[in-house]
């Protein structure tokens, strides 16, 4: 910008040497053009001023113009929480996300000649999820892990209550503590053995919320109905799953208080069911240990109740959940009803001074060696029990020579959380099994002993 | 049976009543409005509580009218649009379907409670001598108006140049296109809005005559001082009738369609008609026309009815895209 005093200075020194310039060789020129001169100086000056100005209003304009379309410009992100766009009013979003397993599985001992040691892609699924119109909210993953390619969730939810959100579409049913966990949470690779008696994901509607600011939460649906530990894109038969659940965490306001992370809830889902297929339980290792017998299908009535917990305190955790079920079996033309029962106690402990809790921690320190910064280290433990009825014998559900009755387990691990995203787990676990194997043997079969290493990556 | 539900009907209804909360509007209007819906709303309001009791709070949201007209055709839930020219009201109607299209005969004088003109605004001594719309093409003259494209007083200014330029050259539309090229090629800056335009005159110093509203060229005055500026009126231009509206849809959905329609019918009223020419805005009301006469000097006024045929023709003709302004500009 050129001010008046500039420009009067300016306007001197030019008359001053013109003046100086035409003095000395001739001393005929008047004042008239000398203030011509000037003149035309000034008005020169006067047009590269509005130039100047010109120029910054132009640019001003231009800023204005930029600040107001980024007012409504969509953002995109990337970060520990995946992909994101987002309009610039965050009703409309759009979250990109992954989860990845690979899992190594070595077995050994006395019962690892017929098992396979593997190397396996456990989990491989890409995440689509986001919100549109600020209440309503999407979610969408399928798997590709294992060689198949399956639909886990796609669900709509329309959250314009908090105290009652509706969910429709294909998710986890509100019973299992452990399967309602984000698998990339759980404390060891594989959930422990009650979650293999409650469903996995089923297609429904659910209503959930939060109740008594946020202390209590509650879920009840109704779903088409899968076999334990399963999911299906449509239903068995006209028969319909009820599910509910609710879970209470009285203290959870008040940090201060050490039952601040105690959790306690019940979960259920009951339903007829019309000559449903059985699925297989597996062990730790992902062997099949209980196979029924061919023929037999679910039929009849089906209840599944568990109660659950967790507590956590510091770096310790607790979680325990105790799966009773009653299931209508039938083969030929007979059918009884069948107990099945599992529970599971897990502990654990990080070492590095982060909070546990029912998700991930994130270590305070991200893996860094050349900054002698090595992430989040925690331990583990858990021992299960998982049992079923003598009928499934007496009755010929299940053959004792080659399904065991019952397995008990019992886990040790190691996690290594290197940062939010990425973690090692290297867990030990050893199943001992009642049945399976014929009498000349002993009657049980060999106990399995393996250890699994998961090297994982998500961002959801 | 009867009894029951007439009481419980009469329950609703009177917790209906004393539930009856503040009522807000949104009043989205176009750029050099801003003092006058200011002083206007305080009285509604006032008036509104004497005749119901209920407070009432109109938010304002001003910008170029074509800007803001796309705004609400775009979501956003204007419960009155104010703005420069009818046809972007006819835009929301057509396009986002939020009033009928016969709305511009539901108030009295096709629904512009005021008009204005446009005038210029230049420095103090008029040191370029500009007194007519002529003096604006000649080199070296900088004018300042804002962008047609986006401003509804810019639509104005330009077709009141164009028509000057027709009247002057015996409805030649050759000539009147070679008067306004010329004209444009003397704007240096193109602002989205009639207050951009004035803050680039008045505060930023750039060019020599501000084509301007009538009341923006009086605000200009009084905020930025006589000792800088003087308003020159041209011989003649354009009579600008600025139309108000209630958006149906979304009154109705905010119900608050009886408390728009009273503000509408509010600026008719005496009152509203004085406050109006307070501002600068030319009243229809010809009580108030004569108490406010000697704000007003008579200028020959041409309608954009008996020059161009209405606004839907002068708009496809000269501003939808490649249209006349889009030619002119793109050659500059």
């Amino acid at each position: 910008m050129l001010h008046k005093k500039t420009t009067s200075f300016i306007l001197l020194g030019l008359a001053f040497a013109s003046g100086l310039a035409q003095a000395q060789p001739v001393q005929a020129t008047s004042a008239t053009s000398t203030q011509q001169e000037i003149n035309q100086l000034r008005q020169r000056l006067d047009e590269l001023e509005q130039q100047q100005k010109v120029t910054a209003r132009t640019k001003e304009l231009a800023d204005e113009a930029a600040a107001e379309k980024a007012k409504t410009a969509a953002s995109v992100t990337a970060d520990t929480g995946g992909f994101t766009i987002k309009s610039n009013d965050g009703d409309f979003t759009l979250k990109i996300g992954a989860d990845l397993q690979v899992d190594n599985r070595s077995f050994f001992g006395a019962g690892s000649g017929s098992l396979t040691d593997t190397t396996v892609l456990r989990r491989i699924r890409p995440t689509f999820s986001g919100t549109v119109y600020h209440n309503v909210d999407y979610f969408f993953r399928p798997d590709f892990g294992l060689g198949t390619t399956l639909i886990y969730d796609a669900y709509v939810e329309l959250k314009y209550f908090s105290r009652a959100k509706l969910r429709v579409g294909k998710f986890k049913p509100p019973v299992g503590l452990e399967r309602l966990q984000v698998d990339d949470d759980t404390t060891f690779v594989e959930r422990g053995l009650p979650t293999l008696l409650v469903p996995q994901r089923d297609i429904g509607f659910q209503l959930a919320g939060d109740l008594v600011k946020g202390r209590a939460t509650y879920a009840v649906g109704i779903f088409n109905g899968v076999p334990d530990g399963s999911l299906a894109d449509t239903a068995a038969s006209n028969h319909r799953d009820y599910a509910g659940r609710i879970f209470l965490t009285p203290f959870q306001p008040d940090t201060k208080n050490p039952l601040h992370g105690l959790g306690v809830g019940i979960g259920a889902s009951g339903g007829n069911v019309d000559g449903q297929a059985l699925p297989n339980f597996k062990t730790f290792g992902q062997n099949s240990f209980l196979t029924f017998a061919s023929g037999v299908t679910e039929a009849g009535h089906r209840t599944r109740l568990q109660p659950q917990l967790y507590y956590y305190l510091g770096g310790f955790g607790l979680l325990s959940d105790y799966s009773v079920n009653e299931e209508g079996l039938q083969k030929g033309t007979f059918r009884t009803d069948v107990s099945f029962r599992a529970y599971n106690v897990e502990l654990s402990y990080i070492l590095t001074g982060e909070k546990k809790s029912f998700g991930s921690p994130t270590p305070k320190r991200s893996f860094d060696p050349k900054h002698n910064a090595w992430g989040a280290w925690e331990v583990s433990l858990r021992t299960g029990r998982f049992w079923a009825d003598h009928a499934l014998y007496n009755d010929g559900f299940a053959s004792p020579t080659t399904a065991a009755r019952e397995a008990h387990e019992w886990v040790g691990g190691v996690n290594w959380f290197l940062n939010r995203l990425v973690r090692i787990t290297a867990d030990y676990g050893k199943t001992n099994f009642g049945g399976g194997a014929a009498l000349a043997v002993g009657g049980n079969r060999t106990e399995e002993k393996v250890v699994t290493v998961r090297f994982q990556i998500n961002f959801i | 049976m009867k009894r029951i539900l007439s009481v419980m009907l009469s329950s609703l209804l009177a917790s209906a009543l004393f539930a009856a909360g503040p009522v807000k509007l949104l009043n989205v209007s176009y750029d050099p409005t801003r003092e006058l819906y200011q002083d206007f709303n305080a009285a509604f309001a006032r008036y509104w509580k004497g005749k119901t009791g209920v407070d009432v709070t109109v938010n304002q949201s001003h910008g170029g009218s074509g800007k803001q007209a796309r705004s609400v055709i775009d979501g956003l839930q204007a419960d009155i649009v104010t703005l420069a020219l009818s046809y972007d009201i006819d835009a929301i109607s057509e396009k986002a379907k939020l009033l009928p299209a016969n709305w511009q005969t539901r108030l009295p004088n096709n629904s512009t409670p005021y008009t204005s003109t446009i005038i210029f605004l230049v420095r103090k001594g008029n040191p370029k001598q500009i007194k007519d719309w002529n003096d604006l093409v000649r080199p070296g003259v900088g004018v300042i108006t804002p962008n047609p494209k986006t401003s509804g007083g810019a639509r104005w200014s330009y077709l009141a140049a164009w028509g000057y330029a027709l009247r002057h050259n015996n409805n030649d539309e050759a000539k009147s296109k070679d008067f306004v090229t010329r004209l444009f090629k003397n704007v240096p800056v193109l602002d989205s809005g009639a207050r951009g335009s004035t803050t680039t005159f008045a505060q930023r110093g750039i060019g020599d005559v501000l084509l301007s509203w009538e009341n923006e060229a009086h605000l200009g005055l009084k905020e930025f001082g006589a000792d800088k500026f003087e308003i020159v009126y041209p011989t003649e231009s354009i009579l600008a009738e600025p139309p108000v509206a209630v958006v149906d849809k979304y009154a109705a959905k905010h119900g608050t369609t009886e408390v728009a329609k009273a503000y509408l019918d509010y600026l008719y009223t005496d009152e509203g008609q004085e406050i109006a020419a307070r501002n600068y805005y030319r009243p229809r009301n010809e009580k108030a026309a004569a108490k406010y006469a000697s704000s007003f000097p008579k200028l020959t006024l041409f309608t954009i009815d008996q020059v161009f045929g209405g606004w839907q023709k002068a708009q496809k003709k000269h501003f939808d895209d490649g249209g006349v302004f889009d030619q002119i500009y793109q050659a500059k």
